[in-house]
């Protein structure tokens, strides 16, 4: 096993637990102050010394904002937010421009340790380069030489934005439109941090690229905003973990995922998202609201989602795929797990423009306690789409009487040589194979999990290989207490 | 080891086992043979904890337990084993994942140590070589797409791997051609030992050529309604079930 | 507020691919009564004239009860007249009864079957003037309805809404051949109400020029042991749009719900469009629920076999298209209605690929 898959694997073999991650770290935080406004967005702004065209970007996506209304054509319910009462930025005091880790407040470095990151040298050797971003700021990143020797950008959002303008004038909102939607509006007026990756043509990137995002302070929304560029004929594969404290009250997470493949360039993004999803009776817990999407710039470029979604109290989220270059290919393959009350209502697009495009879609999702978990998902193939081939499989499992599965898949087709294919099923643990998983002496929650696990394997195997392994172990806890 | 009295078992309210009394002592083999609808699976999951199958009369001991109280996996690591007519597909769940969570659930709940992977690879190998199941097989989705004769083998390879004190082959032989009965047959006869007993659940006699059993009960209207050693086989062969019932009451 | 205000566009989801304000224009549906007529009525069949005073008991009991999408409101207010069915407990009529609606504006109707009832009823939409119908089936317990509609080609448009609810045992087979119109949308909301009953759905769509055709179910399975099954298949030529929404609701706790939905669409067109919306709400776990969708073009295989086979190009298609159809139509129990939409079928074959 590369060191690279067992550090990841030690992250997540933390999760053994239930919510292991819901602990808060003591820092002493700065903070916007509370509310939202121009002046909100100029503090953030400032914060960051950031070059007047960004803070113009920003503003005009705040007065865009201030005429949007929240979309509502989701199956989630919550209270209505009150956008006054949060605040947009906190960053621990006094951490940026770190030199080395041995700057960084070790309480930082011990909530590091908690969620299983390490930020030491021996992460050379494990080849992953992580970027962590704590609440708003990234606070360090490492291998930059490594990458730097291939010439891989790939560090926090505010830097790129300090030393790469051109780059993040270039690409910023090309892919998701300030304008896009309510929440994607929202974070381009107040995004705090975020990843940014570039890698140039022919480069195949030498190493996983890895994010952990973290909530940490109370009321605080996180509003992270991601570019991932992959130039001619390069490929890079980037994993995303999300994790958060728990607390009694909701939090907003209202991410920007922006990717580009340029012509044969690849991108593989994979996410395990394990936001605290509230208690058993539904309290607390994050709304995750994000935008993420592909663009396949280039004639033979490939972008590929993979999600495995267990966490949040809302998720609503829909990777998509627009196939503009000749010959591209989307790929969509999903895992959404809702226990308790969790609502999740997540699936993809894949919007077919170019000749002999293909997408895939392959969901799984699977409904416990009170939960209420949706796919919705649309293919769209455009008039000039010669050859648009589409698969969607779509499938749902339901644990228990109370909750619900529901299936909103949208086809559109405008060409006629173009073949879609969808398929969809809805069905409960059968009986007969629980009874087999207990005959031959399996616990109840581990036949479950057994056969849970089966469900989900073909986008199990999706992740590599050893990160799959213990996302296996996270399905398992996600579903803790859902069999009677 | 066993020891069934008066068992009254109900199936959606309906008594399917009406008084049945049945005693396996260790290194037995018994055969248990009836007509359709006479009782036979319901026996098999009733002594496995088949949620559904209501005990409203009478009791099962094994090794002087309370059967009926316990879980099914607690059951299996106990050594209670059944080799299912039907075994279920599990799609996703790759054969050789699905033996080794199983193998290590039932030592776990026994306080035993858990087998690393490379030991259970070894030992399955083994074992899987003798009953024909290939390497393959071992990698793919527990029963799916296996036939009816590769189900079995691998039922009787679990067998084999999980040692268990009891082990009921409910219809094992249904669904196999001659060669596959006997390939099945010789890997349970390799594991008739002093310590274990053996309820072989048929409806032919022709698998009793193969695995020859120490009694036979014949099972009609959930009960046992005639006792003897194997030649009661060939009797009922010769007579048939309708005839045996009928001398029996 | 004025009715016509709420006319559904595009921005209403259920009505995303048919946008009624825009086809209907300023004008609105107008506030002209259509015309119900019906054919020779058999025996054992009882009829009412809505514009009679002194409604039977089973009018109030059953008329303008179900019912409810965005167009509904508009014409519970506008309809006047229209006509009301009943076939008594245990009748099982041989003869197929007509129903046919013609004219310009609103109209509505109510069918009772009673418990045991048996009917097969053959309903065809006029082909002139913007109409708009609300059409209301009550089938009591094992009471049996085959249900075949046709509506031909059309300039005009042309809205109907058929709600049915279903008792216990009870069986409805609904056929739908639609051939297009400015917009045309039929849309059924299904409540399977009793243990044992069933919904049948199957319907053709062959579209040419700048037709277009929205095929909107809702089947709703309120309690277990219930069975819905839809199989739609749609050809769409020219600058055509084919549509077709279906959604299927198992309610809490209807444990042994059993429902399959399939929706397949042949675009012949560069200009033509198919939307398929098949969606699945489920809030029992006990169940069987799939859906299956697709839509592409003729199977170059198929095709390459009989042009091997000496078959022409131009025959070859045809022949696949009438196959692809054909598995549609095989539903309709009554021989010769099914006849009648075959023949209906292959004149507008004829059209779209000429």
């Amino acid at each position: 096993m590369s060191s690279a898959a067992l550090e990841t694997k030690d992250t997540v073999a933390g999760l053994g637990e239930k919510y292991k991650y819901g602990f808060v770290t003591d820092i002493e935080m700065e903070r916007a102050p509370k509310g939202l406004s121009e002046d909100t967005v100029r503090f953030i702004s400032a914060k960051k010394g950031e070059p007047e065209w960004m803070l113009e970007w920003r503003l005009a996506a705040f007065r865009r904002w201030l005429s949007m209304t929240e979309p509502k054509w989701a199956r989630v319910h919550y209270p209505a937010i009150d956008y006054q009462n949060a605040y947009y930025y906190a960053a621990p005091k006094n951490t940026p421009l770190k030199q080395s880790l041995d700057e960084v407040d070790p309480k930082l470095l011990e909530t590091y340790k908690k969620l299983g990151i390490p930020l030491h040298e021996q992460m050379a050797l494990a080849g992953v380069a992580v970027d962590a971003v704590f609440d708003s700021v990234s606070v360090a990143t490492t291998f930059k030489d490594k990458l730097n020797e291939v010439g891989v950008i790939f560090c926090p959002m505010s830097e790129a934005i300090r030393d790469y303008p051109e780059l993040v004038k270039k690409y910023l909102g090309s892919v998701v439109p300030v304008t896009d939607n309510f929440f994607a509006t929202l974070n381009s007026a107040v995004f705090s941090d975020g990843t940014f990756v570039y890698v140039p043509k022919g480069v195949r990137c030498p190493m996983e690229l890895s994010t952990y995002f973290r909530i940490n302070a109370s009321e605080t929304g996180q509003f992270e905003r991601t570019i991932i560029v992959a130039d001619e004929g390069s490929y890079v594969s980037y994993l995303e973990g999300c994790t958060a404290p728990k607390r009694d009250e909701n939090q907003l997470h209202a991410a920007v995922v922006e990717l580009v493949a340029l012509d044969n360039a690849e991108i593989k993004y994979s996410t395990v998202q394990n936001w605290y999803p509230g208690d058993e009776n539904g309290l607390g817990g994050i709304y995750n609201f994000v935008t993420k999407r592909g663009d396949c710039r280039g004639v033979r470029s490939k972008i590929s989602w993979t999600q495995v979604e267990t966490g949040s109290a809302i998720t609503w989220k829909y990777p998509s795929c627009i196939l503009r270059g000749d010959e591209s290919v989307g790929e969509f393959y999903s895992i959404a797990i809702a226990n308790n009350y969790q609502q999740a209502d997540t699936g993809t697009k894949m919007i077919h423009l170019g000749k002999n495009t293909r997408s895939r879609i392959i969901s799984k999702g699977i409904s416990a306690g009170k939960a209420q978990n949706t796919y919705r998902g649309l293919v769209s193939v455009y008039g000039k789409a010669e050859n648009a081939r589409n698969f969607t499989q779509c499938d749902s499992l339901l644990i228990g009487g109370e909750c619900g599965a529901h299936t909103v898949p949208y086809i559109e087709s405008r060409n006629p040589s173009a073949r879609i294919e969808h398929e969809a099923t809805t069905s409960k643990i059968a009986e007969d194979q629980l009874f087999y998983c207990l005959q031959r002496g399996l616990g109840q929650e581990e036949a479950v999990a057994l056969i849970v696990n089966g469900f989900c394997k073909e986008v199990l195997q999706q992740l590599p290989m050893e990160f799959a392994v213990e996302a296996q172990k996270l399905v398992g806890i996600s579903l803790e207490g859902s069999v009677g | 080891m066993l020891d069934i009295k008066n068992l009254h078992v109900a199936v959606g309210g309906k008594e399917i086992l009406k008084g049945l009394n049945l005693r396996v002592d260790a290194g037995q083999v018994h055969a248990i043979m009836g007509p359709n609808g006479s009782g036979k699976s319901t026996l098999s999951y009733v002594l496995a904890g088949r949620a559904g199958y209501e005990i409203i009369e009478g009791s099962i001991s094994y090794h002087g337990e309370d059967l009926a109280a316990l879980p099914p996996e607690v059951r299996a690591a106990k050594g209670v084993f059944l080799a299912m007519q039907y075994p279920v597909e599990i799609p996703g769940v790759t054969t050789m994942m699905f033996l080794k969570s199983a193998l290590n659930a039932q030592r776990r709940s026994r306080g035993e140590s858990e087998m690393d992977a490379i030991g259970i690879l070894k030992t399955v190998r083994k074992k899987a070589a003798a009953l024909n199941v290939s390497e393959e097989m071992l990698k793919r989705a527990l029963n799916v797409g296996f036939s009816g004769g590769e189900k079995k083998r691998l039922e009787i390879l679990q067998m084999a791997l999980f040692e268990p004190k009891l082990a009921i082959l409910d219809e094992t032989d249904s669904g196999l051609d001659i060669d596959a009965l006997r390939l099945v047959a010789e890997g349970v006869n390799n594991l008739r030992a002093p310590e274990r007993a053996m309820l072989v659940i048929t409806h032919y006699q022709r698998l009793l050529d193969y695995i020859v059993p120490d009694r036979i009960h014949v099972l009609a209207n959930g009960r046992i309604v005639a006792e003897g050693g194997k030649e009661l086989a060939l009797e009922l062969e010769a007579k048939g079930y309708e005839q045996i019932v009928k001398d029996a009451a | 507020m004025t009715l016509a205000l709420a006319l559904p566009t595009r921005r209403v989801e259920e009505w995303k691919y048919s946008d009624l304000a825009r086809a209907l224009g300023d004008a609105g549906f107008g506030e002209a009564s259509a015309r119900v007529s019906i054919g020779a009525v058999p025996a054992g069949v009882e009829v009412f004239d809505l514009d009679e005073p002194n409604r039977p008991d089973w009018v109030k009991a059953h008329y303008g009860k179900l019912g409810g999408n965005a167009v509904s409101a508009v014409l519970l207010a506008k309809a006047r007249g229209g006509i009301a069915l009943r076939v008594p407990k245990g009748n099982i009529i041989e003869d197929v009864l007509s129903l046919d609606f013609a004219g310009e504006g609103h109209v509505r109707a109510l069918l009772v079957l009673e418990e045991g009832a048996a009917l097969t009823l053959s309903e065809r939409f006029d082909s002139h003037e913007t109409r708009n119908v609300g059409f209301e089936i009550v089938l009591g317990p094992n009471a049996q309805l085959n249900h075949v509609r046709l509506s031909p080609v059309s300039d005009a448009v042309q809205v109907e809404e058929i709600s049915l609810t279903l008792a216990r045992n009870a069986v409805y087979c609904g056929h739908f051949a639609n051939f297009g119109a400015k917009l045309s949308r039929i849309e059924l909301a299904i409540t399977l109400d009793g243990e044992g009953a069933e919904a049948h759905l199957s319907g053709v769509s062959v579209l040419s020029g700048d037709k277009h055709a929205d095929v909107t179910t809702k089947v709703t399975h309120a309690v277990g042991r219930t069975q819905s099954t839809q199989l739609f298949k749609k050809v769409a030529g020219g600058k055509a749009q084919a549509v077709y929404q279906g959604k299927v609701i198992v309610a809490h706790g209807a444990n042994g719900a059993d429902s399959r939905q399939t929706a397949k669409a042949l675009l012949l067109d560069g200009r033509a469009e198919a939307d398929l919306k098949p969606e699945l709400e489920i809030f029992a776990d006990d169940v069987k629920c799939a859906h299956g969708a697709a839509v592409g073009d003729l199977d170059a295989d198929s095709l390459f076999y009989l042009r091997a086979r000496g078959i022409p190009e131009k025959e070859a298609r045809h022949l696949l298209i009438h196959a692809f159809l054909e598995d549609a139509l095989t539903d309709i129990a009554n021989a010769d209605l099914r006849e009648t939409i075959r023949g209906a079928v292959s004149t507008a074959l004829n059209e779209v690929s000429a």
